[in-house]
Parts: C-alpha cells; sequence; structure tokens
C-alpha cells in the first residue's frame, strides 16, 4: 500500500517531469536521490549540492560548449524504486551517466544496473563496499566506511591520545563499515575498545546506552550515526553527566546535528569530507553558494553531491557524451580538484583523498585537523 | 566504578530508563487500547496524532516561549483531530468489517506522514531554547534530566487523574462500561455516541502530550517519527490484552524496562524493536489472553 502511493505519486512527478523535453544540445546526466520518505532531508540537500555544481560548470561555459543537465530521480532510498528507475534513465532517458546522491542500499541496486548497461556511475556518499564492486564503470567520490573508520581510530588514537574507548554502531552498513574500519586499527594506535553497543537507525532514545556508558567510564566514545540519531545522542549523554569526547563521522555533518544538540554539541568532533574553514576558491564558493540556493548551511552530502557532478563533468569535457567506455576512462583517470579537495580514483574506483576533521565551536562547523595518510586511508583496490 | 554497587546502580539506572521510556508508551498504547475497546478497530494513524503533538509542542513552545501553553494546544488541538478522525474517517465505515477501517487508518498515517514533511520540512523540528534541560543528581551517581522527571511525573498524574474519573464519575463509569461492552452498556442508557467522542478526545490528547515529551527528551520531531510507535503500540496493546487499559498501562512500563536492559545485554543479537516482539512472543505462548486480562 505504501509503496502503491508512493508510485502514484512517483508518477505524477514523472509525467510532469517528462512533458518537459531536455533541452536540445544538452548533456543529459541522471541524478537519483532520496527526496520523499525517512531520507529525503538528505536526498534534499544533495540535490542541491549537485544543481549548484551543474549551475556552476553552465555558467562557465558547460562541457565543451553543451549545457550539462540534470535529470532527477526519486528513489525513496529504496533498491526497489532505484532499480527501475535505473533502467529507465539508461534505456528511455539515455542518460550519458548517472549520479546517485542515494543511500547504500539504493545506490547498490542502481549500480548493478549501469554495470550491466555499461554506463559510468558515480555514488556521490553512499558507503557500501559492494557499491564498487559492481564493476568498471561504478565510481566512489566519498570514503568508505572502513576508511573513514581508520581516520577515526587515528584521531582518537593518535591526535587525541585518547585510549580507552566505547564505541557506539548504527546497525546498518554504514554503522557496521565504521565500526569495522575503526576496530580493525585501534590496536594500532593503541586503543582499547572497553564496550560496544549497537542501535538502530529508529531510536532516538538512548537512555540505556548512555547509562552503561556512564559505568564504563571511557576516556572517549566513537559513535556512529546521522545527524538524527547523533544530535538526541549527544543530548542525552550531556545532559545524564557524561562529559567525555564524543567522536563521530559525516553522518553528522550537518547544521541540523547542531541544532539538535544545541550547546552539548559543543566540542563534537567528526571525520568527514568538507573543510568548512577552507581556503580554497573552489571550496568556498560551494559553501557560501550553498547558503545562498538552500538558505541554510551546506553539509556533507550537498558537498558529495556537488564533488560527484564536478567530477563527472571534467571526465564528460575530455571524453564527451557519446563513448561510454572512453567516459569510463576518463573518470578512472580523473584528477580533479572540488569542493571536497583533490580527487583521484584507485583500480575499484574507490575515491583516494584526505579526511577533514571537523569540530562544533561556537554553533558551527570548524577545522581540528586534516588527516593525509595515504597507506592508512588507501581504499580496498578489490 | 566498580564491582557490585556499581552494577547494582547500573541495574537502577537502567529501571529508571525503562520506566521512563514505558510512561511514553503507556501516554500512547492506553488512547490505542480504548479505541480497540470501543470499535474493535486497530487505531494506527494513532501514530500520526503523536507525531503531530510533538510538532504543536515545538510550534508553541517556539512561538510562545512557554512549554505549558503548548501541552495544552498540543492537547487540545490533537483532540479535536482525533475526533474529526473517528467522526469522518471511522464511523462511516462502522457497519464494514473492521479490516476496511484499517485500511482507511493505514492509508491516513501515510498520507499524515508526508503532510508533515510537506509542511514542517524533511529535516524535522527542534525547540529554538528547550525547556527543563538542567539535570539533578536524584541519587549519587545518578543523573535525570528534568524533562526526563517531566514525563513521568506528568504520565502519573494524567494516568492517575483518568483512573479517578473513570472509577469515581458518571461519566467515566459509562465510558468504561461502553468500552468493556457497548451493546449492554447502550441498553442501560449510556449515550454510547458521546462516549467515543470523549474517548477520541482523551485518547489522542495523551498522544499528544507523549509527542510533546519525547521532543523534549530528543530535541527533535521528524515527519517520521510515528513509524516506530505505530506498530510497537499495537505489541502493547496484544500484550495488555486488547482494549484492556490497566493491561496495556501494564506493558508498557514491562517493555519499557524489557528494553532498557535488552539494549545493553541483548543489543548484539537483538535490536531494541525486536526485543518488544520477542517479549511480545513469549508473553503469549504463555498467556494468550494478554498480561492482564482476565482468560
Amino acid at each position: 500500500m505504501t509503496s502503491s502511493l508512493k508510485r502514484f505519486t512517483l508518477a505524477v512527478a514523472l509525467a510532469i517531469a517528462s512533458a518537459f523535453p531536455a533541452l536540445a544540445g544538452s548533456i543529459k546526466v541522471g541524478f537519483n536521490a532520496p527526496l520523499t520518505g525517512f531520507a529525503a532531508a538528505d536526498g534534499n540537500s544533495a540535490l542541491i549540492g549537485a544543481q549548484l555544481a551543474v549551475e556552476q560548470v553552465n555558467a562557465a561555459g558547460g562541457v565543451n560548449g553543451e549545457m550539462l543537465e540534470l535529470l532527477v530521480y526519486d528513489d525513496q532510498a529504496s533498491p526497489k524504486e532505484s532499480a527501475p528507475l535505473a533502467v529507465k534513465m539508461i534505456t528511455q532517458d539515455e542518460v550519458a551517466a548517472g549520479i546517485s546522491g542515494s543511500y547504500s542500499g539504493s545506490t547498490r541496486a542502481a549500480a548493478t544496473i549501469f554495470q550491466e548497461n555499461a554506463t559510468p556511475y558515480i555514488s556521490a556518499y553512499a558507503v557500501h563496499p559492494d557499491i564498487t564492486r559492481a564493476g568498471d564503470y561504478v565510481f566512489r567520490t566519498s570514503f568508505m566506511g572502513e576508511v573513514q573508520g581508520r581516520a577515526g581510530a587515528k584521531l582518537i588514537g593518535g591526535l587525541m591520545n585518547l585510549k580507552r574507548v566505547v564505541v557506539i554502531t548504527l546497525n546498518n552498513d554504514f554503522g557496521k563499515s565504521l565500526a569495522a574500519g575503526f576496530k580493525e586499527t585501534a590496536g594500532e594506535f593503541g586503543i582499547e575498545i572497553a564496550s560496544e553497543y549497537t542501535y538502530s537507525i529508529k531510536d532516538r532514545e538512548f537512555g540505556p546506552i548512555v547509562s552503561k556508558v556512564k559505568a564504563d567510564a571511557p576516556d572517549a566514545l566513537y559513535a556512529s550515526g546521522y545527524f538524527f540519531t547523533a544530535g538526541p545522542l549527544v543530548r542525552q549523554l550531556r545532559a545524564a553527566g557524561v562529559a567525555v569526547p564524543v567522536i563521530g563521522q559525516e553522518g553528522y555533518d550537518s547544521q541540523k546535528f547542531i541544532e539538535i544538540a544545541g550547546p552539548h554539541a559543543e566540542g563534537v568532533i567528526i571525520t568527514t569530507s568538507l573543510d568548512r574553514d577552507s581556503s580554497e576558491a573552489i571550496t568556498r564558493d560551494f559553501i557560501e553558494g550553498f547558503e545562498d540556493k538552500a538558505g541554510y548551511p551546506t553539509d556533507m552530502v550537498a558537498a558529495s553531491a556537488h564533488t560527484a557532478v564536478l567530477v563527472m563533468a571534467e571526465a564528460l569535457r575530455k571524453a564527451g557524451a557519446g563513448d561510454k567506455a572512453a567516459l569510463r576512462d576518463a573518470i578512472a583517470s580523473s584528477s580533479v580538484d572540488s569542493s571536497t579537495g583533490h580527487i583521484s580514483f584507485n583500480a575499484l574506483g574507490e575515491v583516494r583523498k584526505d579526511v577533514q576533521v571537523q569540530i562544533v565551536k561556537d554553533g558551527a562547523w570548524r577545522h581540528y585537523a586534516v588527516i593525509s595518510d595515504p597507506e592508512l586511508l588507501a581504499p580496498p583496490e578489490k | 566504578m566498580r564491582g557490585a554497587s556499581s552494577i547494582a546502580m547500573l541495574f537502577l539506572d537502567l529501571t529508571i530508563q525503562g520506566l521512563v521510556q514505558g510512561a511514553i508508551y503507556a501516554l500512547i498504547a492506553l488512547g490505542l487500547t480504548l479505541v480497540y475497546g470501543l470499535l474493535r478497530i486497530l487505531h494506527v494513524v494513532h501514530a500520526a496524532l503523536f507525531t503531530m503533538g510533538g510538532y504543536a509542542g515545538v510550534v508553541v513552545t517556539n512561538a510562545t516561549g512557554s512549554l505549558a501553553l503548548a501541552l495544552v494546544v498540543a492537547m487540545a488541538v490533537v483532540g479535536a483531530t482525533g475526533v474529526g478522525i473517528y467522526r469522518f474517517a471511522y464511523k462511516p465505515l462502522l457497519d464494514k468489517p473492521p479490516l476496511v477501517a484499517l485500511m482507511a487508518s493505514i492509508g491516513l498515517f501515510i498520507v499524515a506522514e508526508e503532510a508533515f514533511r510537506l509542511i514542517f520540512g524533511a529535516y524535522g523540528l527542534s525547540f529554538t531554547d528547550p525547556p527543563l534541560q538542567t539535570h539533578v543528581e536524584i541519587l549519587p551517581g545518578i543523573f535525570l534530566s528534568h524533562a526526563r522527571i517531566a514525563v513521568v511525573g506528568l504520565a502519573v498524574v494524567i494516568i492517575g487523574l483518568l483512573a479517578w474519573l473513570s472509577a469515581s464519575t458518571r461519566t467515566g463509569i459509562s465510558w468504561r462500561a461502553t468500552v468493556s461492552d457497548p451493546p449492554v452498556a447502550a441498553s442501560f442508557g449510556v449515550d454510547v455516541e458521546k462516549v467515543r467522542y470523549l474517548n477520541f478526545f482523551i485518547g489522542s490528547a495523551l498522544a499528544a502530550v507523549a509527542g510533546t515529551m519525547v521532543a523534549l527528551l530528543n530535541n527533535l520531531v521528524e515527519p517520521t517519527m510515528g513509524a516506530v510507535p505505530a506498530y510497537k503500540a499495537l505489541a502493547i496493546i496484544v500484550l495488555g490484552g486488547l482494549g484492556s487499559a490497566r493491561g496495556a498501562l501494564a506493558a508498557s512500563l514491562a517493555l519499557g524496562v524489557i528494553e532498557s536492559f535488552g539494549t545493553i545485554y541483548l543489543g548484539d543479537v537483538l535490536d531494541r524493536d525486536a526485543i518488544a516482539f520477542a517479549f511480545l512472543i513469549l508473553v503469549l505462548m504463555l498467556r494468550p489472553q494478554g498480561l492482564l486480562a482476565r482468560g
């Protein structure tokens, strides 16, 4: 019932969208993101980030004189939706390539179809390892969970020199892969994991975990989550008198986290891909452009989608839109400066870039450190 | 922080956390079980009324700075909406099989979730200046925020008041009579229709209180915050014996405490929502009629 209603809404949306034919002489790039449903907040931010990138590319003359056109599809963060949408993008709407502004489940399903149809596909911020394993047409411009988990271990054990850590893990692809990377490298940095708790993405009430953390008395917490789980978690930890540092990841990376946790957000540190205090023009333009366009400060998903579009545009410039194999090769050999730093890919299509460490200071995300350790941050090659 | 006394403190703390959560479940489940008792309808959209209560609480508090006023407005608006749902969605369907009303209820729930998203945005709302965020040390090492104390206090006061009303006033007695046996109550001259309106108003107002309280604990209301209560409250009223207010209350508190310990000691195997259903299956195997209902 849910899905039939949603399909109806979708049908209406698509009917409206298809009433406006593609502009002549434009290069079409498909973009799937959750615009309705539980992940709609991230989907809409990602969309604005992607649209901003398209506007910037077109304002600078487009791709070899042709305008870039983003075709947008609502996948509700569901594989059931994203798979047929991927088929439609490729076979009916004839996109040159696709970009995912969506979560892991939906991105995995779509990636398989893009690979089968030999059409390039870039995942902007989905973390599941199997996405790029779909094949050589699939790339990822964000960190894999494992990579970011390793950066978290270096941050806590190395940079902050805190050794007794409680791990709080969100029980989904994102949380589990972060925890795996963290635990794999924790020993190298002298970290002892005092205990680990898991919670579901639907949980907002962490009273029992908070009580147990208090009894565990760790030096620091490594807690995976999204702003809508991490905000309540941090608030409840602090309200119960737990004052130790909380280290999170890019899932926290939104102004909304600070709004939910309020003054309790101060001092929370995360690993992410966007440096708010960057002096690079491309990053500054993105941060300011996003706030103008969206009306709220930027976040990680927007920066990631923005990055993915810039990478795609650069590859289209080199290879053109006609030959998908050439376009794939152009993406694979990318060496692009983007809003989230310098982007290149390894053999598997995983990104190589620095991890940005940000801290909440005076109600905003600020620069704390950069982790650029190619060995530690090396994504898997297969 | 080690040793037997610290374990005892932890268990006490976990029990308290469980009771806070249980109080919220109770506020939600009471309305649901009363509707089931009256109409034999599984009132799924009740969870959307809970969400609506959260939004009303945050919006009014942010506009006026008064949480007390926000609670009153939330209860009134949500109570009236509950009455409207009975009048315009369920009443025309009462002569149809209960499944039809259930479908209508699920449909309304989906519409409501998307409506919240369209009206208030996908990001959800937070208090600009969240009230009751200070905490007190109730026992050495056990801190409770004033928000948590308020949740339990309000639940006790409201549920106590209802218990008194239903036991000692004429309206209350006819209400209870109607819930336990509508035809007999009607034959004794009880205005069943009036009881139904009252029932929807009170049940929905309770859900509104729960919504505002959850908003206070998390400082976040989201369009989908009713999704978990939508099915967990059903488990609770089945646990309590369908239509039994006392059973729902007991089941809510028991589930709150069991989830609290389960999150820590079973978290690797079962997530919190699975614990609720494992408990449900266990109880139904031993007491098919529910925790407190007579067999």
